[in-house]
C-alpha cells in the first residue's frame, strides 16, 4: 500500500516535469501521421530546433480528415485568441472547404508563411501512342469520356491541374473523366493496366516510376523545367499556359496577439534562409515556395478565387 | 490432473441445451433495430446524387444499397422471430452462454465504457481509467475496491508515461491541475 | 535466383540486433495475446499503430509480423490445456486437443500444434517469398472490375459461411458496409451520414469498431454472465513428449493443413476459421483412427494448427503484392504501412526492398523464435492465466480505451466506442457472426470505390463488370453461394 502511494506520487511528479517541459507551441497537424503535412510540420520544427532559431518545446497534435478542414475546425474552436497556436495546411485544404461546405474561412487565420511547394506531372503509358500533352489534349477534346484521367481527391490540387488543362485546350470542365485514386502508386497501376489514359500526381512521386519505364511523363507544371527531368516540358511550353503548385504552409490561430504573430513570421523568415532547412529541402525533394505575412495572405484569397471558379466549372460546388 | 469430462458436449456451441432462456422469447426489436438503422441508411441516402455524369452510379448508391438492404433484412429477420427463430448466446472464455443476465454487473460495465465520454477531457486519461478499472473489477465480482483502486491508478499511470512516451497524443495527466 | 539475392539481403537486415529485438518483442507479445481472452492480433497492432510516429518502419513491422505468427502459437496452448480457444482460428484446435490433454497427452498435443505451426509457418513463408513478387506483377492486369468482383465474392462467402443463420450473416455484413460509408466521400468529396457532427467526416476509423466490437463488447458480454469458477487447467507434467508413432500421425496433417490454410488466408474473408474448420473436417474423413476424433485424436490438432499458422502468412500475399487487405489484422497492417506514407503493392518491392525482404527474412527467424519460445516454456506462459478475471478484464478497458482516445483525442470516438461496444453485446447474445462486420468495413469502401471506377472507366456501361475472365468467374461463383444452399436444402427436403 505505502509502495503503490510513493509510486503515485512519484509519476505524479515525474508527469509534472514531462507536462512543463512540453507545450510551448501548440502545432496542429490536420493528417494522419506520415503524410506530406506532418512531414512539413515535424520538419520544419526540427530545423528550427537545428538552426537554433526556436528551440523550446512543440506540442504536436495529428488531426486528420478531409482535407485538413477537421483539424482546421478543431484549431479554430481550441485555439482562437491563444499565442503560440499554428497550424500546417496547405493548397489541398482551400479546395477541400469550399467542396464540403466546411464552415471555416481561411482569411479568419493569421497566415505566417508559406513554406514549400511540389509542381505536379501528367502521365501515360509508356506503350501510350501519346508523345506530347497537345496528342492528349486532342483526343481529349474528341471524346473525353473514353478517356479517363486519374489522380488525387476531387477537387484537389491534381484534378485542378486537369481542370486548368482541360479549359485551355477548349474542353468543358464538366465533360472530364476524372477518376480519384488513393495513391500516386494507385494512379500508376491504373494507367499500367489500361483503366486511365493518363494520371496526374506530385513530381516525386511519379519521377521513380519513369525511370522504372513505367510511365512516360508529358509535362510538369512548374515554371521551369525540372532539374531532375530535363526531358519534360512545362505546361507553358507545350502551349499551355498554367502554373500550378501542391503548396503546403502555416497559419496562426484567428486573433493572435500581435507581437507574437509578428515573432512567429520573422522565425519563419529566418528559417527560410537557414541551412538547416536548405538540406531539409533538399532531401525530401521540395521546392522552396517562401512568402511570409500578409503577402501570403494575399495569396490564400487569390489561390481561393481560382480554385472556387474551377470547382464552380467542374460541377463540384454550387 | 482433472477428470476426464463426462461427456462431448462441452465444446459445441449448437449443442443444445436451455440456451434460449436467457432472452425473451421474441425479440422482435432486435428486427426493429435493423430495420431503424437501415431507414436512417436511407434517409441520409436521399439528400445525396445517385449519378455521377460517366459512372452512372454516384455516392448515394452504396448508402442507398446498404440502408435498403438492412431494412429488407430486418424485414426478415422479423419474420423469422415470429415462426419462432431461436438465438443462442455464443460461447466465450469465461462466459456462461446458457446463464442468465447478471443486471447489476452489465450496467456497472457499461457505465464504465460511458464513463470516459464525460470525464476523459476535463479529468484527463489516468483519472478516468482508474474509474473505469474499478468500476469494470467491481462488475466481475471483485470486493477490494482499494486493491482496484491501486491497480488502476498504478497501471494508468503507467501506460500513460508508456504511450505518451511513444508518441500518443492522451492530453494532460490531471487537466485540473494544470499539467 | 533474384528472390533468393534479395531474401538473403533481407536476412542481412532482420538479423541486425535491433531487428532482431523487435522481432522476439513481437513475438513474445504475440504469444500472451494469443493466451488473454478478448485481443487477438488485429486489436494488439491496432493499439501499437501509434508508434509509427517514432519507431523506423523496418522495425515495426518485424514486430507487427512477430505478433500475427506470436498469435496463432499461443491461441493454441489455451485451446488445449482449458478449451477456450483465445483465438478464432484456435476453435478445432479445442476440440481434440483438450481431450488429448485430459487423456494425459496433453504434452504431445502442445507439442505436434507448435512443430506443426513451425512447419507450416516455415512453408507458407517460403510459398510468400517465392510467389509474392510474380503476384504483384498481376496487379498490372487486375482491373476494377476483377478487385470488385473479389470483394463481392467475400461478401457473399463471409456472410453465408459465418454463423448458423444467413439472415444475421447478411445483418452484420451490411452493417459494416453501412458504418463504411460514414464520412467524406472519396470519389466526389461529398459528406455522407455525418448528421453535421464534424469528427464524422473522417469517418469511422478501424481500430475504434475493432476496440469496440471484441473488447468492449466480449468486456460486457462476459461481465453479464461471468463464470467466477476458472475453467480446470490439463497439467503436462511428466508426459512423454512426443512418440515415433505421434510423428508418424502428425506430418501428413501438417502438409495438408499448410496446403489449405495458406491459399485460403490468401482470399479475401478467407481468415482463419474457414481452413481451421476444412481441415479438422478433412482429417476426420481421412483419418484411420476415425473413432479417436471426439476423444484426442492427435490428426486433429495438428492439421488445424498447421492451417490457421498457413493462414497467416497467407493474408500477407494479397497485403504486400497488391496492397489488397482480406482480414482485420491484415487491413490494421495495411493502416500501418499508409502511416509511413508507403502503399503496399507491385512498387514496394522495387522502392523499399530493405523493408519488404527484411520483413519476409524475419518470418523466418520469428519462427524458429516462437518454435523455441513455446515448447519448452510452455509452463511459463500458462502462468498468464492465472490473473485475477475482474483485474484482468479492468485491463483490457483500459487499453482500450487508452487505443481510442489516443487516436485523435476525440469524445466523438469514445461515444462510437459505447454504441459499437453495446452493438458487440446484443450480437455476442442473439449470436450474430462479428466477423462479417468488419469484412464490410474492410472491403465495402474498396467495393465502391472499384465499382465506380470500373463503371466511369466503361462509361456506365455495366458489362464492364464482368468483362474480364477473372471478373465474370468470380461473379458466377459468388451467385453460386448465394443460390446453392437453399436449393440443396430444397432437393434434399424433396427426395
Amino acid at each position: 500500500m505505502k509502495l503503490s502511494k510513493t509510486l503515485i506520487a512519484l509519476a505524479m511528479t515525474a508527469a509534472l516535469g514531462t507536462g512543463a517541459a512540453s507545450a510551448q507551441v501548440n502545432v496542429m497537424l490536420p493528417a494522419a501521421p506520415g503524410g506530406g503535412w506532418d512531414g512539413t510540420g515535424r520538419q520544419a520544427f526540427q530545423a528550427l530546433k537545428d538552426a537554433g532559431i526556436y528551440t523550446d518545446g512543440v506540442n504536436f497534435t495529428n488531426t486528420g480528415g478531409a482535407g485538413g478542414t477537421v483539424g482546421l475546425a478543431e484549431f479554430l474552436g481550441t485555439s482562437t485568441g491563444q499565442p503560440d497556436a499554428l497550424a500546417v495546411f496547405g493548397a489541398i485544404t482551400v479546395g477541400a472547404i469550399q467542396l464540403n461546405s466546411s464552415p471555416i474561412n481561411l482569411a479568419d487565420f493569421r497566415p505566417v508563411a508559406r513554406l514549400t511547394a511540389e509542381y505536379l506531372v501528367v502521365a501515360v503509358a509508356a506503350d501510350s501512342p501519346y508523345n506530347t500533352l497537345a496528342d492528349l489534349v486532342a483526343d481529349l477534346k474528341a471524346d473525353p469520356g473514353a478517356h479517363p484521367i486519374g489522380g488525387g481527391s476531387a477537387g484537389g490540387v491534381d484534378h485542378i491541374a486537369v481542370a486548368l488543362l482541360a479549359q485551355e485546350g477548349g474542353i468543358p470542365v464538366a465533360d472530364l473523366n476524372y477518376i480519384p485514386q488513393t495513391s500516386g502508386a494507385e494512379t500508376v497501376t491504373a494507367i499500367v493496366n489500361g483503366t486511365l489514359t493518363a494520371g496526374v500526381s506530385g513530381t516525386s512521386e511519379f519521377a521513380q516510376f519513369a525511370e522504372q519505364g513505367r510511365i512516360k511523363l508529358l509535362g510538369v507544371t512548374a515554371a521551369e523545367r525540372r532539374t531532375n527531368l530535363p526531358d519534360v516540358p512545362t505546361f507553358t511550353e507545350a502551349g499551355y499556359p498554367i502554373e500550378l503548385a501542391n503548396w503546403r504552409g502555416i497559419l496562426a490561430a484567428p486573433g493572435a496577439p500581435d507581437d507574437n504573430y509578428a515573432q512567429w513570421v520573422d522565425r519563419f523568415t529566418q528559417l527560410s534562409k537557414s541551412d538547416a532547412w536548405k538540406a531539409v529541402l533538399e532531401t525530401q525533394g521540395w521546392d522552396d515556395y517562401f512568402l511570409a505575412g500578409e503577402d501570403f495572405g494575399a495569396f490564400i484569397a487569390q489561390e481561393t478565387a481560382t480554385q472556387g471558379k474551377v470547382l464552380k466549372d467542374a460541377g463540384l460546388v454550387n | 490432473m482433472p477428470a476426464l469430462s463426462t461427456d462431448g458436449q462441452d465444446n459445441s456451441q449448437n449443442g443444445g441445451g436451455p440456451a434460449a432462456a436467457s432472452a425473451p422469447a421474441r425479440p422482435y426489436w432486435i428486427g426493429i433495430g435493423v430495420m431503424a438503422i437501415g431507414a436512417v441508411w436511407l434517409y441520409g441516402a436521399s439528400g445525396l446524387p445517385q449519378g455521377a455524369r460517366y459512372a452512372a452510379v454516384g455516392p448515394g448508391l452504396f448508402v442507398t444499397i446498404s440502408g435498403a438492404a438492412l431494412l429488407v433484412l430486418g424485414a426478415i429477420l422479423i419474420l423469422q422471430i415470429w415462426r419462432g427463430e431461436s438465438f443462442e448466446p455464443q460461447e466465450a472464455e469465461d462466459a456462461q452462454a446458457d446463464a442468465g443476465m447478471d443486471r447489476r454487473a452489465f450496467f456497472t460495465a457499461l457505465v464504465a465504457v460511458a464513463v470516459p465520454i464525460a470525464t476523459m477531457k476535463p479529468l484527463g486519461m489516468p483519472f478516468t481509467a482508474t474509474i473505469a478499472f474499478m468500476l469494470v473489477a467491481n462488475a466481475f465480482g471483485s470486493r477490494r475496491w482499494w486493491l482496484d483502486l491501486i491497480c488502476g491508478a498504478v497501471l494508468a499511470a503507467l501506460a500513460w508515461f508508456l504511450f505518451a512516451r511513444l508518441g500518443l497524443q492522451l492530453g494532460g495527466f490531471f487537466p485540473p491541475l494544470g499539467f | 535466383m533474384q528472390t533468393f539475392g534479395l531474401l538473403l539481403d533481407g536476412f542481412a537486415v532482420a538479423v541486425q540486433p535491433v531487428n532482431l529485438m523487435w522481432a522476439l518483442v513481437g513475438s513474445l507479445l504475440g504469444t500472451i495475446i494469443g493466451i488473454l481472452p478478448g485481443i487477438g492480433p488485429a486489436l494488439t497492432i491496432a493499439l501499437l499503430l501509434p508508434i509509427t510516429t517514432t519507431l523506423e518502419p523496418t522495425s515495426a513491422f518485424i514486430m507487427f509480423a512477430g505478433i500475427l505468427y506470436g498469435a496463432m502459437y499461443g491461441g493454441s496452448t489455451t485451446s488445449i490445456l482449458l478449451n477456450t480457444p483465445g483465438e478464432a482460428g484456435s476453435m478445432m484446435t479445442a476440440l481434440e486437443g483438450n481431450k488429448m490433454a485430459r487423456a494425459g497427452r496433453g504434452a504431445a498435443a502442445l507439442t505436434t500444434a507448435a512443430l506443426g505451426s513451425f512447419v507450416a509457418g516455415t512453408i507458407a513463408t517460403l510459398a510468400l517469398t517465392f510467389a509474392a513478387p510474380a503476384i504483384a506483377e498481376l496487379a498490372f492486369y487486375f482491373k476494377p472490375a476483377d478487385y470488385f468482383a473479389l470483394t463481392t465474392l467475400a461478401f457473399c462467402s463471409v456472410a453465408v459461411v459465418m454463423g448458423n443463420s444467413r439472415t444475421r450473416g447478411f445483418i452484420s455484413l451490411f452493417i459494416g458496409i453501412a458504418i463504411g460509408v460514414i464520412g467524406i466521400d472519396s470519389m466526389s468529396g461529398q459528406p455522407r451520414l455525418t448528421f453535421g457532427v464534424m469528427q464524422l467526416l473522417r469517418g469511422v476509423e478501424l481500430t475504434v469498431v475493432l476496440v469496440s466490437l471484441f473488447a468492449v463488447g466480449e468486456m460486457l458480454y462476459v461481465a453479464s454472465r461471468f463464470r467466477s469458477a476458472p475453467a480446470a487447467m490439463a497439467s503436462v507434467k511428466g508426459q512423454a513428449w512426443f512418440t515415433r508413432e505421434d510423428f508418424a500421425r502428425s506430418w501428413k496433417p501438417w502438409l495438408r493443413g499448410t496446403l489449405i490454410g495458406f491459399p485460403m488466408g490468401a482470399l479475401p474473408g478467407g481468415g482463419s476459421e474457414i481452413p481451421t474448420m476444412l481441415s479438422y473436417t478433412l482429417e476426420r474423413k481421412l483419418s484411420r483412427h476415425k473413432d479417436e476424433f471426439g476423444h484426442g485424436a492427435i490428426e486433429g490438432v495438428a492439421g488445424p494448427e498447421a492451417a490457421n499458422n498457413a493462414a497467416a502468412a497467407g493474408i500477407l500475399v494479397p497485403l504486400l503484392t497488391l496492397g489488397l487487405p482480406t482480414s482485420a489484422t491484415a487491413a490494421v497492417l495495411l493502416a500501418a504501412f499508409q502511416n509511413y506514407g508507403l502503399q503496399p503493392g507491385p512498387f514496394l518491392f522495387t522502392s523499399n526492398p530493405a523493408l519488404i525482404w527484411g520483413l519476409i527474412a524475419s518470418l523466418y527467424i520469428g519462427n524458429v523464435m516462437l518454435l523455441v519460445l513455446n515448447l519448452p516454456l510452455v509452463g511459463i506462459w500458462v502462468q498468464l492465466l492465472r490473473i485475477p478475471r475482474p483485474q484482468l478484464y479492468a485491463g483490457i478497458l483500459v487499453f482500450a480505451m487508452i487505443g481510442v482516445w489516443g487516436l485523435a483525442g476525440s469524445w466523438t470516438d469514445l461515444a462510437i466506442m459505447l454504441v459499437i461496444g453495446l452493438m458487440g453485446y446484443v450480437m455476442r447474445v442473439y449470436d450474430f457472426p462479428i466477423a462479417p462486420v468488419l469484412i464490410g468495413l474492410i472491403l465495402g469502401p474498396m467495393a465502391e470505390t472499384q465499382l465506380r471506377t470500373a463503371l466511369a472507366a466503361g462509361q456506365g456501361n455495366p458489362i464492364v463488370l464482368v468483362s474480364t475472365p477473372l471478373s465474370g468467374t468470380l461473379m458466377v461463383i459468388a451467385l453460386l453461394f448465394l443460390a446453392v444452399p437453399p436449393l440443396l436444402r430444397r432437393l434434399r427436403a424433396n427426395a
